[in-house]
C-alpha cells in the first residue's frame, strides 16, 4: 500500500473535518507535496458542492393524477384478487357450465322437448333419491332390532355359569 | 394526504436513481402502488418516512435487479437539472456546472445500492444514520460504502469519464 494509498483512504473524512488534528496534519502534509492527490481532494469538494446544488425537480401534473388514483387502481385490483382465488375456481367452472347450457336451451327451437328430458330425468332422480332413502330408513331400523337384541343377550349372558351367591 | 407530502420526495429520488422521467414517473407510481399495499403491515412506531423510503429503495432495486436497466437511458443533463447560478463569476458557474453534468452521468458507474446511498447523503443531504436506517445497514458500512463512492466520483471529476469506467472496480453486488 502506497502513501497515496493510505492518504485516499482517509481524504473524504478529511474534507468533512472528521479527523483529528494530528492525522489532519499528516493529510495536509502530503497534499503538499502530491499533485494527484490534492486534486483527488478538489474532486471530493467540488463534488460535495455540485451534488448538494442539484435542484429539485417537481413532478407533472399528470404523474401527480396518476398517484392520486393509485388508492382507486388499488381498491380494483383487490377485487380482482378476490374474483381470482383459487377456492373459486369450481363454482366458477359450475357457472360456466350452467351458462352453457342455458344458452343452449335458449339457442334450441325444440325447448319444449327439452324441458321434457329435464323433467323426465329430475323425476327419474327424485325417484331414486326416495328409493335410496327407503333403503337406508330399512337399514337404520335392521341395525336398530340387532343393537336390541345384541343388549338382551348381554343382559342374559353369564360367562362362567355359576349362580350368585349372595342372592341366594 | 401522501401523494401531496412525498411525491415530490419519491419522485426526485426515483429520477436520480433511475436518470429519466418517463422511468422515474413509472417507478414513482409502482411504488405509490406498493405503499397503499403495505400500510397495513405499517407499525406506528416506527419513522414513517424512514419506512416509506425503504419500501422506495426496495422496489428501486428490485426493479434494477429485474431490467437491469437494460432499456434505461439516463436523460442529457438539461436545464432541468441546472442549479440557479449562486456563482457572480460566470467562468467558475461554467466549472461548476460541468461537473454537476460529470457527476450526473458518474452516477451510472456506481453499483444501485452506492448509489441509492450517495443519493440519499449526498444530493438529499440525509444525515448517515437516516440512510442506514433506509438501507437496513450499519452506520460504519454506509459510511465506508459512501465515502467508496465519493473517491469515485472524484476521480471522475479529475481525470475525466473514462475514469469511472477504469475505476470500475467497486464490484456490483447484485
Amino acid at each position: 500500500m502506497t502513501p497515496c494509498d493510505r492518504i485516499e483512504e482517509i481524504l473524504p473524512s478529511f474534507i468533512d473535518g472528521d479527523l483529528a488534528p494530528a492525522e489532519a496534519d499528516l493529510v495536509r502534509r502530503h497534499l503538499d507535496g502530491c499533485p494527484a492527490c490534492a486534486a483527488l481532494a478538489a474532486g471530493l469538494a467540488d463534488a460535495g458542492r455540485a451534488f448538494a446544488a442539484f435542484p429539485e425537480i417537481e413532478p407533472s401534473p399528470a404523474l401527480i393524477a396518476r398517484l392520486r388514483a393509485v388508492p382507486r387502481r388499488r381498491r380494483f385490483r383487490f377485487s380482482l384478487n378476490v374474483l381470482l382465488k383459487p377456492s373459486l375456481q369450481p363454482v366458477f367452472a359450475a357457472a360456466s357450465v350452467l351458462a352453457v347450457a342455458f344458452s343452449l336451451y335458449m339457442a334450441s327451437p325444440d325447448k319444449k322437448h327439452i324441458e321434457r328430458a329435464v323433467a323426465r330425468e329430475l323425476h327419474r332422480g327424485y325417484s331414486t333419491f326416495e328409493r335410496l332413502a327407503a333403503k337406508a330408513g330399512a337399514l337404520t331400523d335392521g341395525l336398530g332390532a340387532a343393537a336390541d337384541s345384541l343388549y338382551a343377550s348381554i343382559k342374559t349372558l353369564n360367562p362362567l355359569g355359576k349362580t350368585d351367591k349372595f342372592s341366594q | 394526504m401522501l401523494v401531496d407530502l412525498y411525491s415530490k420526495k419519491v419522485f426526485n429520488l426515483a429520477y436520480q436513481f433511475a436518470g429519466n422521467v418517463p422511468e422515474a414517473e413509472d417507478l414513482t407510481q409502482d411504488i405509490f402502488l406498493k405503499l397503499h399495499g403495505a400500510l397495513p403491515r405499517y407499525d406506528f412506531g416506527k419513522n414513517f418516512t424512514a419506512w416509506f423510503l425503504t419500501l422506495a429503495k426496495n422496489a428501486l432495486i428490485d426493479e434494477y435487479r429485474r431490467t437491469k436497466w437494460e432499456k434505461r437511458q439516463r436523460d442529457e443533463f438539461d436545464e432541468r437539472l441546472h442549479a440557479a447560478a449562486d456563482e457572480s463569476d460566470p467562468e467558475l458557474e461554467l466549472v461548476r456546472e460541468e461537473a454537476r453534468k460529470l457527476l450526473w452521468s458518474g452516477l451510472d458507474a456506481l453499483p444501485p445500492d452506492m448509489r441509492l446511498a450517495v443519493i440519499l447523503k449526498e444530493i438529499q443531504g440525509k444525515k448517515y444514520e437516516e440512510v442506514a436506517e433506509v438501507l437496513g445497514l450499519p452506520v460504519g458500512t454506509v459510511k465506508s460504502r459512501i465515502n467508496r463512492a465519493r473517491l469515485q466520483l472524484a476521480k471522475i471529476l479529475r481525470d475525466g469519464p473514462a475514469a469511472g469506467v477504469k475505476q470500475g472496480g467497486i464490484h456490483d453486488p447484485l
